[in-house]
């Protein structure tokens, strides 16, 4: 049998047959392991998983034309410049004025779909418009034409022949009501309809006057894809809704900044009550490090033996602690921000290296003790 | 013999204090923080502005639809004198900022401009004998001056001064240092231009001016057009969106509770009560987002705090086993010479449990300090230490303690006492 082998034999056997402090010493590392891979992998997903959240502010790019007006593709141009991943949604507005019950009301047409999802907290009573047809119309002016859900009502839209005064075409057509928009802002005096009705009621083609983009990005990206837009002199001009971002950054910076220093706390507080374990655990076992040099053990092989035990225990520990811990932490993630995340592998040998290193640290002091001392003394008990 | 142990025995003692008093230090500080978080990140969010706007009652429409009609409002205005009001309603501590505007159009150089008046930082004496500084300064915390200074009403003497946006600014060619001439409605006056700021949206247009300014302007002395107030409120849930829809609905439980708690609803309804014929509504985008984000932190610090408690918990059980375990062979001594096993039960605990509360209330302050740490690092503000956290930290540290120990000495006790000290 070579030494190496023995070698094996020793350190496996004396965790299969102390069981019982064994487990003891495992179960603090692997502790230690699941906080560290826990903690860490929430660290590193909550500026991601808490932007994503932030979105709930709704848009924080805006497009507006260079000239007078924004067409479809123009929209698409600009937007294929931000990574797809980061577009949470695109809601471009046209607004033009039009007479209800002969009363001026402002009336927007948008892509529905996109506005849900850049303003998110709309509160509609009753349901998004769906077809064409059908209108929203803001609390506002529900209430000043005491509109009920599911009436019908006509807008006429007057275009201005140029240079035509008298002959003024009124154009006409008839929507039935399917929400009421609270938003406590100037939305609840609009009317919302889909653009294409609004370009058939006025007989303008589709061009859109502005543009929101809610994109999940930090202000100094947002930053980058504005100028990249601004300076490929498409038709836009990109600008950033500055009460947002500025806000997002902020307050996003201090949540990052709470994690990361509680993530701080927990760690150096849990890996050294491991230390603490793993040395009550070796300086148990003075005694049997005096009979080995007793019997003629150099302090070397004492001290490689008890390292290989203390490394051997950190890497099962550790990996055991970190699937432990990304359990943990997906488990957090599914509940707080209903989203999964991904295991970082990277995470795996960064909990492994750290466990074996505590584990190890932790148990050379009590055994550089325990071999300093006269094998007599230590096995006497004194 | 429990003296003679911790005097012989000291430094297993003190490695077992140590633990305990990390675990308690721990759980002091994940309590204290998570229950504070709430308050912090709420305060936090007073960043994104007012969450609540106060109009006049009726003809609110007009005057934010139609710029035009700003000029000759017809419709109702708030009044000033009721503004204190605001901070004397039942969840007054709640309001942290708030601010009147009542706005105009000037001609300047002979363009028509909107001139808004409202506070900057205006110092307030109120009736609790507090005292409150509110105002545009810290409403529009996304305010970034490009030019001059921000308004200071404490410290400038000056009244006549305005603060300009910058597309006004650059439409008019107006600098920091500037007079300008603006003629209102009732009255015209000369302003110093103090600063242009800019804010990214479409109050880059306007000029802000002291509010008794633009009132002369417009000859609308002691009234204000709006009121945005910025609150710090418990997210909605269903019984106050019932009651935002209709208070009346509710029956007088229901409608104690809900006048009770702060929600945004319940704010609202207050402020409607002192400010005659006022509309106060809440400003969705910030009222709503606002509680889906606080929600969501606190249940992320509560589920890191589980998890700091478990680890706490688990590293002190481990500990104390280890520590219990190794006496095996003090335990057979004392069972050969006679001790039953109630003795050594008794012994044992009473070690242990004197050394944990020992390490439990060094623990108690050390992790109040770390609250503070991260309290002052995070929010630039100390930690408020319920006085809940005590209890359960040292419910939580004796329970702890016990169940690591029992189950190792249960182990000892069935083993032999001859077996142990042969070292078996």
């Amino acid at each position: 049998m070579t030494r190496q082998k023995m070698y094996f034999r020793m350190i496996s056997a004396s965790l299969v047959r102390r069981r019982s402090r064994m487990v003891v010493a495992l179960l603090a590392v692997m502790i230690g392991a699941a906080i560290l891979s826990g903690l860490l992998t929430i660290y590193i997903d909550v500026p991601r998983q808490m932007g994503a959240q932030f979105r709930s502010y709704g848009a924080n790019m805006i497009l507006t034309p260079v000239l007078d007006s924004l067409s479809k593709d123009d929209i698409s141009e600009c937007t294929s410049m931000i990574p797809e991943s980061d577009v949470v949604g695109v809601a471009p507005y046209r607004y033009d004025t039009v007479r209800i019950n002969e009363r001026p009301v402002m009336a927007a047409g948008t892509d529905m779909e996109g506005a849900k999802k850049t303003s998110p907290f709309w509160a509609v009573d009753g349901s998004w418009p769906g077809k064409e047809g059908e209108i929203m119309v803001g609390k506002k002016i529900a209430e000043l034409y005491r509109f009920k859900l599911g009436d019908e009502l006509t807008a006429v839209y007057t275009s201005e022949a140029e240079g035509n005064d008298e002959e003024l075409v009124d154009n006409e057509m008839t929507f039935v009501i399917t929400g009421f928009l609270d938003t406590g802002g100037n939305e609840e005096e609009y009317v919302f309809m889909s653009v294409s009705d609004l370009s058939s009621l006025t007989g303008i083609d589709e061009v859109y006057d502005v543009c929101e983009l809610s994109v999940s990005a930090n202000e100094e990206k947002l930053n980058g894809y504005a100028d990249a837009i601004n300076e490929a002199g498409t038709a836009a001009k990109a600008r950033l809704v500055k009460r947002v971002t500025q806000s997002e950054t902020a307050v996003l910076g201090k949540l990052q900044a709470l994690v990361l220093l509680v993530t701080v706390i927990v760690l150096a507080l849990t890996m050294i009550c491991v230390a603490t374990t793993m040395t009550a655990v070796v300086t148990e076992r003075r005694k049997e490090i005096g009979l080995r040099k007793a019997l003629g053990a150099s302090d070397n092989s004492i001290i490689t033996e008890f390292m290989g035990e203390g490394v051997l225990l950190g890497a099962i520990g550790g990996i055991a602690g970190a699937i432990l811990g990304f359990l943990f932490a997906q488990a957090v993630s599914v509940s707080v921000f209903n989203s999964s995340i991904s295991f970082r592998f990277l995470l795996l040998p960064l909990t492994m290296i750290v466990s074996v290193l505590v584990t190890a640290v932790s148990g050379l002091l009590p055994i550089k003790s325990a071999t300093a001392v006269d094998p007599a003394l230590v096995l006497k008990g004194e | 013999m429990i003296k003679g142990a911790f005097v012989r025995q000291w430094k297993k003692m003190a490695m077992i204090a140590f633990t305990v008093a990390l675990g308690a230090s721990l759980a002091t500080a994940m309590l204290s923080v998570m229950m504070d978080v709430g308050d912090k990140v709420n305060q936090e969010l007073k960043a994104y502005g007012a969450n609540i706007k106060v109009v006049p009652k009726e003809t609110s429409i007009i005057g934010e639809l139609y710029d035009v009609s700003d000029g000759e409002s017809v419709g109702s205005y708030l009044k000033e004198s009721e503004l204190g009001n605001i901070k004397t309603i039942f969840w007054a501590f709640n309001i942290v900022d708030y601010t009147p505007f009542v706005s105009t159009v000037a001609i300047l150089d002979g363009n028509e401009v909107t001139v808004t008046g409202t506070w900057f930082n205006h110092h307030m004496e109120l009736p609790t004998g507090e005292t409150l500084d509110a105002g545009i300064n810290s409403l529009r915390s996304w305010w970034s001056l490009t030019d001059g200074a921000f308004i200071d009403e404490q410290d400038d003497a000056e009244r006549d001064v305005a603060l300009v946006g910058e597309t006004a600014a650059e439409k008019y060619g107006i600098k920091t240092g500037d007079k300008i001439h603006l003629d209102g409605d009732a009255a015209s006056g000369d302003f110093t231009v103090k600063g242009i700021f800019n804010s990214g949206d479409e109050e880059e247009d306007k000029i802000f001016v002291y509010l008794d300014s633009a009132q002369d302007l417009a000859g609308l002395e002691g009234k204000v057009d709006s009121i945005e107030v910025s609150a710090l409120t418990t997210p909605d849930n269903e019984l106050a969106e019932k009651a935002a829809r209709d208070p009346s609905s509710l029956s007088i439980n229901q409608y104690e509770t809900w006048y009770c708690t702060a929600y945004v609803s319940s704010i609202c309804y207050q402020i409607q009560e002192v400010i005659t014929d006022s509309v106060a509504s809440a400003v969705r985008q910030v009222a709503d987002s606002e509680g889906s984000i606080l929600e969501k932190t606190q249940l992320l610090m509560i589920l890191i705090t589980i998890l700091s408690l478990i680890g706490a918990s688990l590293g002190i059980c481990n500990l104390v086993t280890a520590s219990v375990m190794e006496r095996s062979g003090e335990i057979g001594l004392m069972k050969a010479v006679g001790a039953n096993n109630q003795a050594i039960i008794a012994l044992v605990l009473t070690e242990i449990v004197i050394t944990a509360i020992v390490g439990g209330i060094v623990g108690f302050f050390a992790g109040c300090g770390f609250a503070q740490i991260i309290g002052n690092t995070v929010f630039g503000d100390s930690i408020e230490i319920r006085a809940l956290v005590a209890p359960i930290v040292a419910v939580l540290v004796v329970i702890v303690t016990l169940a690591g120990s029992i189950p190792a000495i249960r182990l000892l006790l069935s083993l032999k006492p001859t077996e142990v000290l042969h070292g078996r």
